[in-house]
């Protein structure tokens, strides 16, 4: 069994979804080479032969931003000579992009979103969610190599192999039909929306407060508990309405629509408009006084106590367990 | 500019939680009491192209492939003023995937004509593969942008504005492109005028059967098995809440944090 | 007095155009100024002709029962005390002044000697001068109004200035007029008529009868002048409304609100929707010469009164004014013709100001209250709801929240996008049949979607469900076959989609042989009790507080437990105005509370809605423009503790209100159907 993992890493940096990415792949059987295409500073280069038996630099004129023509033109090159069963890919948007277009040039078969891998008298099945979280489906790739991204964060970091991999650097010259395509498209301009903050809609953890709140003030303290978590904040329509949070934040059937694996409601009701907004989440639990309030119904667990005297000792606990 | 696009006919997915069935054996969800609608991002592809064609002269096909009913999905194309529409039949009873979807749309393509941008929806809303944008691509050899939501023609080619997960790109890319069409403010579907809805059941729909595209069952058929479906499970779900007792409200806390914990590291 | 004595009261009479020469010069003007006054209603007459035909002659005694009790005793116009007095003067004032002008034509031009004896002593003299003090004091009281007062929901125009003075200085020459002939005359009669006898004395005391005959001679004359000058422009004013208001009472629309609104012949109409003065129909163009500005319409307009766009005065004005400036005959000589592929509108309308624009349309709740109260059977809200429909079914241009909700009706039959839940959700656990299961159930629950996919309605729901069960109701639910009735659809403009929906269920309920049906929401009430049967489905549906009422009249339900809170009924308007049922609600209320009812100033037929109606609910208003909060303060201004109410849509539009609102209050929100469970112990339950 032969896997590549690829990384195409934008930022460059061994993140967290690479380990993810690179953990599922240990969890299968067979050689692992990784591949990245394009330049990686020597430490990122290090850890990734850490977790691999190889390690290929590739090199290639303009390869040092991601442009889809020429890093599919490199790692159809690079992966056809190394005959894969798997190859395995992060849910970055580029790979996203990449998985479907790999498979078919590899002239094997793609699947995304896998949340766990397995394999299977030699076929690797890719276990994902379907309809909208209302099923789980469990898909076997039969052609070779199975060409699937993942998504990273579901997977656990592991530790670094006893013996590092080997690192190539390896110069990439496409000639041909790649060559030529490679101009195709072209991306021109490359815009962050405010560095560290990700779309409410894309966020993985998300801390909401509502009308129980009473003010803007506790979304302070709100805040605090957020970045302790790592989450992005956000609230229900009472909240937004009174002004105490920009609009941006509402989440609901006339806001935004989240998907989170976890959602932290605090002092939030949990009107019909509300759930709406967050049928998507995981995990929903919630803070708030009142037992019967309807956002209990749709939380796994929940606490029944005020706010107040939760969010301080609360975050205080939870810096030191996630440090 | 000769656009088309692709159109998948999906049970709703707004269907809610309790009313969702499936069959274990055939690996299906049960349709029961749900309609079949446009997956969302197809209707976001649309209106995209809708809004092309407003800005700069084309022409839209609308093209699907599926069950006799996906001519639905076209005559609300064609609602909205597709110019033509194209329904590829195939077998209800069968369920096909991302690989045999684009060889089969890819055939269509090739038999409707030449086309300068060919669009889809970036995943649809029931097995959310997010794979035959990419796949569509390489069998008709055509360079491929995801995520797209806004395109302007510039010259002979387009600029595209495509969503990344931190902020959005722009791109140039040279006609005849494949792009994969994401939602956004602007380009949330247009609803059909209710004189042009009574208008769109009287154009016609080509309608071609996978014999008339060239292809065979079994071409298909060995191309569908590269990829299968071997389980579909409901996954389990607690229905109730879980309150976090203790003796103590720091108790409490405590075990709070502890689980909110857990969920972060995983996540 | 001697004098006086001597006469006799059978030969009492005066001289009719005393001291007038050159008389025939009135009929020379009476000719032009007729022919004016008579051009001005005829060019309206042919306007509103050119419109679409309705059946308005109907029931012609119900109509004089209109006319009745509308125009001769003014009651509508009276339900605003100060207005309605001064007009109530006013408008006797004026037909007895012109009645008596009448009685001195017909004794002086056809000589037929009626102006004589007892009846010029009380009627002609006495009678009239009396009516025309009253109506100078009206006059007086407008002038006040439209000066002093200056309430907003007036129309300040130099017109009705003109009108206003016009009328004073005719009034006012009248008695003058009356006075010097008296006093020339030394009119041995003159006592009968006090305001002129006044008028006779203080002129002699300062002129001498010479004096006066002269003054009396000019003053004649441009009292006459006045008088004509009045009559020919009237039709071009607002005055016209002397003339269209009774008409268009009389041909109003003699059903509930909740059942006017137009069906489309989708086979045949020109265009979907109105966006063209000739596509409403003759009555809605007379509607719009019927306007008196008054602004009851809008001052009741719950859109309106927190700070919307939204202004139905405005829109019929605006109408009103776009009909003026159109030559809509012209257009009917042409004839209407077959529909065009992009249907051009000969005279449009929506978008032309700023009342007429997209988004004051759509601020609409179709709660009727305009209906209502128009003094003069105006029918605003309908007139909206045509114009919503080309805007919907012609441009698929309006607001996004109710096209998703549309689109919603369209592909799952109901309008709550994004709802996680099912028909059944909220019958889980609760052991009853469907359709399916009973071959004919006493009483079909329709729940409605209301009732049904919002959580916080699930409550109300199931405590229906449980009060019909111990009420033992042999009754079944449709579960996933029930859709939406079409109401949001329909109020939201897209006709196609209501019928399609409408002819969707009525079917359904003939297949199951259903004969009753029960709903605990108004607006699906209100379509099944007036829309259905146009459709064809005639069934008989109660709403669900008549249909507890009657089982706790028939002694099938015992309420065993009483409410000690106070309790104050919003009436939904689906059921009150639109539907007229006012009084089963507070009777149930009244039966569970052991304190008397307490009641917001606007209820009943006047209710103030909620918000919701006309696919408002779906729809995010502006934080400071929230009908549901405005509402809930009107609740919060009574000491209840509980807000009753009888409608899903209601029941989140206010208790999301009262929730904002209330503060540190103790006040809860509760279908009518939760108070009365509550009112059963546990035990008995």
């Amino acid at each position: 069994m032969k896997s590549i993992v690829v990384c195409l890493m934008p930022g460059a940096k061994f993140d967290k979804p690479t380990a993810g990415l690179l953990a599922a792949a240990r969890g299968l059987d067979g050689q692992l080479t990784v591949i990245v295409p394009g330049t990686v500073g020597d430490d990122t280069t290090a850890s990734l032969a850490g977790q691999a038996d190889s390690v290929i630099v590739c090199e290639a004129a303009g390869l040092s931003e991601y442009q889809p023509e020429l890093v599919l033109g490199v790692l159809q090159l690079v992966c056809s000579d190394l005959n894969p069963d798997i190859v395995l890919l992060a849910g970055d948007t580029y790979s996203q992009e990449l998985t479907p277009r790999l498979a078919g040039r590899l002239g094997g078969v793609s699947a995304g979103d896998a949340q766990s891998l397995k394999l299977e008298n030699d076929n690797l099945r890719v276990t994902r969610s379907v309809y909208g979280g209302k099923a789980t489906a469990v898909v076997e790739l039969r052609s070779k190599p199975a060409v699937v991204w993942v998504r990273a964060r579901s997977f656990a970091p592991a530790a670094a192999r006893d013996s590092a991999g080997s690192i190539e650097k390896r110069i990439v010259e496409l000639a041909g039909e790649a060559a030529k395509s490679v101009d195709a498209t072209k991306i021109v301009e490359r815009h962050e929306e405010s560095t560290g903050t990700v779309r409410l809609e894309d966020a993985t953890l998300i801390v909401a407060g509502g009308r129980g709140l009473g003010g803007p003030e506790p979304f302070e303290e709100l805040k605090k508990l957020a970045v302790v978590m790592g989450a992005q904040q956000a609230a229900s329509r009472a909240a937004c309405d009174a002004g105490w949070v920009p609009v941006q934040w509402q989440v609901g059937q006339t806001g935004k629509k989240v998907a989170p694996e976890l959602y932290v409601a605090v002092a939030i009701s949990g009107a019909s408009q509300h759930l709406m907004g967050i049928a998507d989440a995981k995990i929903v639990t919630a803070i708030n006084t009142d037992r019967d309030a309807p956002i209990f119904k749709h939380c796994q667990f929940g606490l029944v106590e005020d706010y107040k005297a939760v969010v301080g000792p609360l975050t205080e606990r939870l810096k030191a367990l996630l440090s | 500019m000769k656009i088309l696009v692709c159109l998948k006919q999906i049970l709703d997915p707004e269907i809610p939680p309790r009313d969702f069935t499936i069959n274990r054996e055939t690996h299906q969800a049960i349709q029961g009491s749900a309609n079949l609608v446009t997956n969302i991002f197809c209707e976001n592809a649309l209106e995209t192209a809708l809004q092309l064609r407003e800005r700069s002269p084309g022409e839209i096909t609308a093209l699907t492939f599926g069950p006799a009913s996906a001519e639905d999905s076209l005559r609300k194309a064609l609602a909205l003023k597709a110019d033509q529409a194209c329904l590829v039949e195939d077998d209800p009873a069968t369920s096909h995937n991302s690989a045999t979807t684009a060889l089969v749309l890819a055939a269509a393509i090739r038999k409707l004509g030449e086309f300068d941008l060919i669009m889809v929806g970036r995943e649809a809303g029931d097995w959310g593969a997010g794979q035959t944008g990419g796949l569509l691509a390489e069998q008709l050899g055509l360079p491929y942008v995801a995520f797209v939501d806004h395109i302007e023609s510039a010259g002979d080619g387009v600029t595209l504005r495509r969503q990344t997960e931190l902020g959005w790109e722009k791109v140039e890319a040279h006609l005849p492109l494949v792009v994969s069409i994401t939602n956004s403010e602007e380009n949330v579907p247009r609803i059909p005028k209710t004189r042009d809805i009574m208008m769109s059941a009287r154009k016609s729909v080509t309608s071609w059967k996978l014999s008339d595209l060239g292809l065979t069952d079994d071409e298909v058929k060995s191309n569908g098995e590269a990829l299968e479906v071997v389980d579909l499970y409901l996954p389990e779900k607690k229905s109730d809440c879980d309150f976090i007792e203790g003796d103590s409200i720091d108790e409490k806390i405590d075990e709070f944090a502890k689980r909110l914990a857990s969920i972060v590291q995983s996540a | 007095m001697t004098l006086l004595a001597a006469l006799n009261a059978a030969d009492a009479t005066r001289e009719v155009m005393w001291n007038i020469s050159h008389s025939w010069l009135m009929y020379v003007l009476l000719v032009p100024t007729m022919l004016i006054a008579g051009y001005g209603v005829y060019r309206q007459v042919q306007k509103w002709r050119s419109g679409q035909p309705a059946a308005r002659f109907d029931r012609p005694a119900e109509r004089i029962k209109r006319v009745v009790k509308n125009v001769l005793l003014q009651q509508a116009t009276l339900r605003d005390r100060f207005a309605g007095v001064y007009h109530f003067l006013l408008f006797w004032g004026m037909i007895t002044l012109t009645m008596a002008t009448i009685v001195v034509m017909i004794h002086h031009d056809f000589h037929i000697d009626i102006m004589r004896g007892r009846f010029y002593l009380y009627f002609q003299s006495l009678f009239v001068d009396v009516l025309g003090v009253l109506a100078m004091i009206g006059v007086a009281m407008l002038a006040v109004r439209r000066w002093l007062l200056r309430p907003k929901k007036l129309v300040y125009t130099d017109e009705s200035t003109w009108l206003l003075i016009l009328l004073f200085v005719i009034l006012g020459t009248g008695f003058l007029l009356e006075g010097w002939r008296i006093a020339a005359t030394n009119d041995p009669w003159g006592d009968w008529s006090p305001v002129g006898i006044v008028v006779s004395k203080t002129s002699l005391a300062v002129a001498g009868v010479e004096t006066l005959k002269s003054v009396h001679f000019l003053t004649w004359w441009f009292h006459l002048a006045l008088v004509f000058g009045l009559i020919a422009w009237a039709p071009y004013t607002k005055l016209l409304h002397v003339l269209t208001a009774p008409l268009n009472i009389y041909t109003a629309n003699l059903d509930h609100p909740g059942g006017t609104l137009k069906q489309i012949d989708f086979e045949a109409a020109q265009s979907f929707g109105i966006n063209s003065l000739e596509q409403f129909t003759w009555k809605d163009l007379l509607d719009l010469d019927a306007c008196t500005e008054c602004g009851r319409c809008t001052s009741v307009c719950p859109a309106n009164t927190v700070g919307k766009q939204l202004s139905p005065r405005d829109i019929i004005l605006d109408l009103q004014g776009l009909l003026d400036r159109s030559d809509l005959a012209s257009l009917k000589a042409q004839g209407h013709g077959e529909r065009p592929d992009e249907y051009e509108p000969a005279f449009p309308i929506i978008g032309t100001t700023d009342n007429l624009a997209t988004e004051a349309l759509f601020e609409c709740t179709t709660c009727a209250a305009c209906v209502e109260i128009c003094p003069v059977s105006i029918e605003q809200m309908p007139k909206i709801v045509d114009l919503r429909r080309f805007q919907v079914m012609e441009q698929a241009e309006f607001p996004q929240q109710m096209q998703d909700a549309v689109s919603s009706l369209e592909e799952r039959g109901h309008p709550f996008k994004g709802t996680q839940l099912s028909r059944v959700d909220w019958a889980a656990g609760m052991d009853f049949p469907t359709i399916e299961d009973i071959e004919s159930p006493e009483v079909l629950l329709w729940v409605g979607c209301g009732g049904a996919l919002v959580d916080r309605n699930q409550r109300s729901t199931r405590a229906l469900a449980n009060l019909l069960k111990k009420a033992n109701v042999k009754f079944a639910i449709l579960g996933r076959e029930e859709t939406c009735t079409g109401d949001p659809a329909r109020r939201i403009g897209n006709e196609f989609l209501f019928e399609t929906l409408a002819t969707q269920n009525i079917e359904t309920l003939k297949t199951h042989n259903i004969k009753h049906v029960l709903t605990s929401c108004p607006h699906c009430f209100n379509t099944f009790r007036n829309e259905y049967p146009k459709l064809g489905g005639e069934f008989e549906v109660m709403h669900h507080t008549t249909y507890l009422a009657k089982l706790i009249g028939e002694g099938r339900l015992k309420l065993d437990a009483q409410a000690a809170q106070k309790i104050v009924f919003h009436d939904p308007c689906y059921l009150g105005r639109h539907n007229g049922i006012t009084d089963a609600p507070r009777k149930l209320l009244q039966q569970v509370s052991s304190q008397p009812l307490a009641e917001m100033e606007m209820h009943g037929r006047q209710s103030f809605c909620c918000g919701g109606g006309g696919g408002m609910s779906f729809v995010d208003e502006p934080a400071d423009q929230r009908v549901n909060q405005e509402r809930a303060r009107q609740a919060l201004a009574t000491d209840a503790e509980t807000v009753a109410v009888g409608c899903p849509f209601c029941t989140t539009m206010m208790e999301d209100g009262i929730n904002t609102l209330k503060g540190d209050r103790k006040i809860n929100v509760q279908d009518i159907a939760e108070v009365m469970w509550e009112a059963i112990s546990s035990e008995a339950r």
